[in-house]
């Protein structure tokens, strides 16, 4: 105990004068002048104890300090326990798997990525042998990774005879729901499935089809696929395009 | 205890006290931060509406895989499975037609199995308890003496939440061309399973 005799004298005298006459200085005043040194004064230890009979021994003073440590350590240690174990939970519970996808959850990205993909899947299988280089330009703003490799095989017939057979593919997407949309590293991703009715006129088409052929010529088909979209900037691109084969 | 907190953060009085004190308080302030994050989290809206999405979405997939599985040696047996993943009207027509199906598929002696490609939920309104989903399926069809026929399937569905959880209240297959072109895209609401 560092505290010197000469200064726990002073506290005392100190202490002695607010407790004394003064009424207007609440709280110490309130306190009787006897009462003053017994229990709240458990780091008056020592010797300077022992000068008055009134003084609680020594040794209990020491002891009550003590108990009074123990219970402010064993507190401290309870609510940081608590603490500790109640983020831990809060983290949990904001790293579900439920939480993380923000299909539907967030609306307005829901509906942008629902559109964009609506878009892109519309002009990427649209071919009009007319003008072929509107599908080529829509590949090159709309594909990114495997997508290209994946949509430039999906087409690839289409290209090729394209222009000979006088081609035209109308694509229409008919339904679009997003089953995920997450991000991570800085990266938005979704994924969406389409299905999507096909008009051509006299060849295939694209993706996964139940065709029907009609008498003008035309044949239709259905498609579906699912796609996974990334977000690069502003714009959303294909990433991967899954005709389920 | 108050009384004798305040005697003790009194400075100069016991370093040693006051600095376990300051710790107490700080720990107060940690432990009160991490009871309310704990309880925002977990009262979180985003969250429940999130996880209703995934149990109506495994609800869909659910169903329309049942749907689509039927074994001629245990009809039975599947058609009451079928029974449970629906409710509402879409179950009042398989109840319906039951004895007339259980009797086709047992002369046919067709075993239809099924797996769900894809799927994914285009609305959820959880305070009414309904949900729209589009599922791509796959079917297989084993019929004796014959090959088996895999085909695929787009479907798009209705859920209605029950008490025994998410169940499929009406189901359509997408038909093809019908809107080869001309309408809208993007318009899922167009949906045939409506009453």
């Amino acid at each position: 105990m560092p505290t010197t005799r000469h200064l726990l004298n002073r506290q005392r005298r100190l202490a002695a004068r607010t407790a004394e006459p003064d009424t207007a200085e609440s709280p110490p005043a309130e306190r009787p002048p006897g009462d003053r040194r017994t229990p709240h004064a458990p780091t008056q230890v020592g010797h300077a104890d022992a000068e008055q009979g009134a003084e609680p021994d020594p040794v209990r003073a020491r002891r009550r300090r003590n108990r009074v440590l123990a219970a402010l350590a064993l507190l401290t240690v309870l609510l940081g326990a608590f603490a500790g174990w109640a983020g831990a939970r809060a983290g949990e519970l904001r790293d579900t798997e439920a939480v993380r996808n923000s299909a539907l959850t967030d609306t307005a990205r829901t509906s942008e990525v629902k559109g964009k993909v609506t878009e892109a899947v519309n002009a990427l299988f649209s071919y009009d042998h007319a003008a072929p280089r509107k599908n080529r330009d829509a590949a090159g703003r709309l594909l990114t990774g495997p997508a290209v490799a994946q949509h430039a095989r999906l087409l690839d017939g289409l290209r090729k005879q394209g222009e000979k057979q006088k081609l035209v593919l109308t694509t229409t997407v008919t339904d679009a729901a997003v089953e995920r949309i997450s991000s991570a590293d800085g990266k938005d991703r979704a994924r969406v499935l389409v299905f999507a009715d096909q008009r051509s006129t006299r060849t295939g088409a694209a993706g996964r089809t139940d065709s029907a052929a009609a008498d003008d010529g035309s044949a239709y088909a259905g498609a579906m696929l699912a796609v996974d979209a990334v977000r690069t900037g502003a714009s959303w691109r294909i990433n991967s395009i899954d005709t389920f084969d | 205890m108050r009384e004798r907190v305040r005697a003790l953060v009194r400075p100069p009085k016991d370093p040693v006290l006051a600095a376990a004190v300051a710790l107490l308080v700080a720990a107060l302030c940690f432990a009160a931060w991490g009871g309310w994050s704990w309880h925002a989290a977990a009262d979180d809206g985003a969250r429940a509406y999130g996880e209703s999405r995934d149990r109506a979405l495994s609800a869909a997939e659910q169903g329309v895989q049942n749907l689509n599985t039927l074994d001629h040696r245990n009809v039975a047996q599947g058609l009451s499975t079928w029974q449970r993943s629906t409710t509402g009207e879409l179950r009042k027509q398989l109840a319906d037609g039951r004895g007339e199906f259980e009797k086709q598929v047992k002369a046919a002696k067709t075993v239809t199995r099924a797996k769900v490609l894809s799927a994914a939920l285009y609305e959820l309104d959880e305070r009414a308890g309904r949900a729209g989903a589009v599922v791509a399926v796959r079917t297989t069809v084993n019929a004796p003496k014959q090959k088996p026929t895999t085909k695929d399937t787009r479907m798009r569905c209705e859920l209605t939440r029950t008490s025994g959880g998410w169940k499929l209240s009406a189901l359509a297959q997408v038909p093809v061309g019908d809107s080869a072109g001309e309408s809208e895209p993007g318009t899922s609401d167009q949906d045939q399973g409506k009453e």
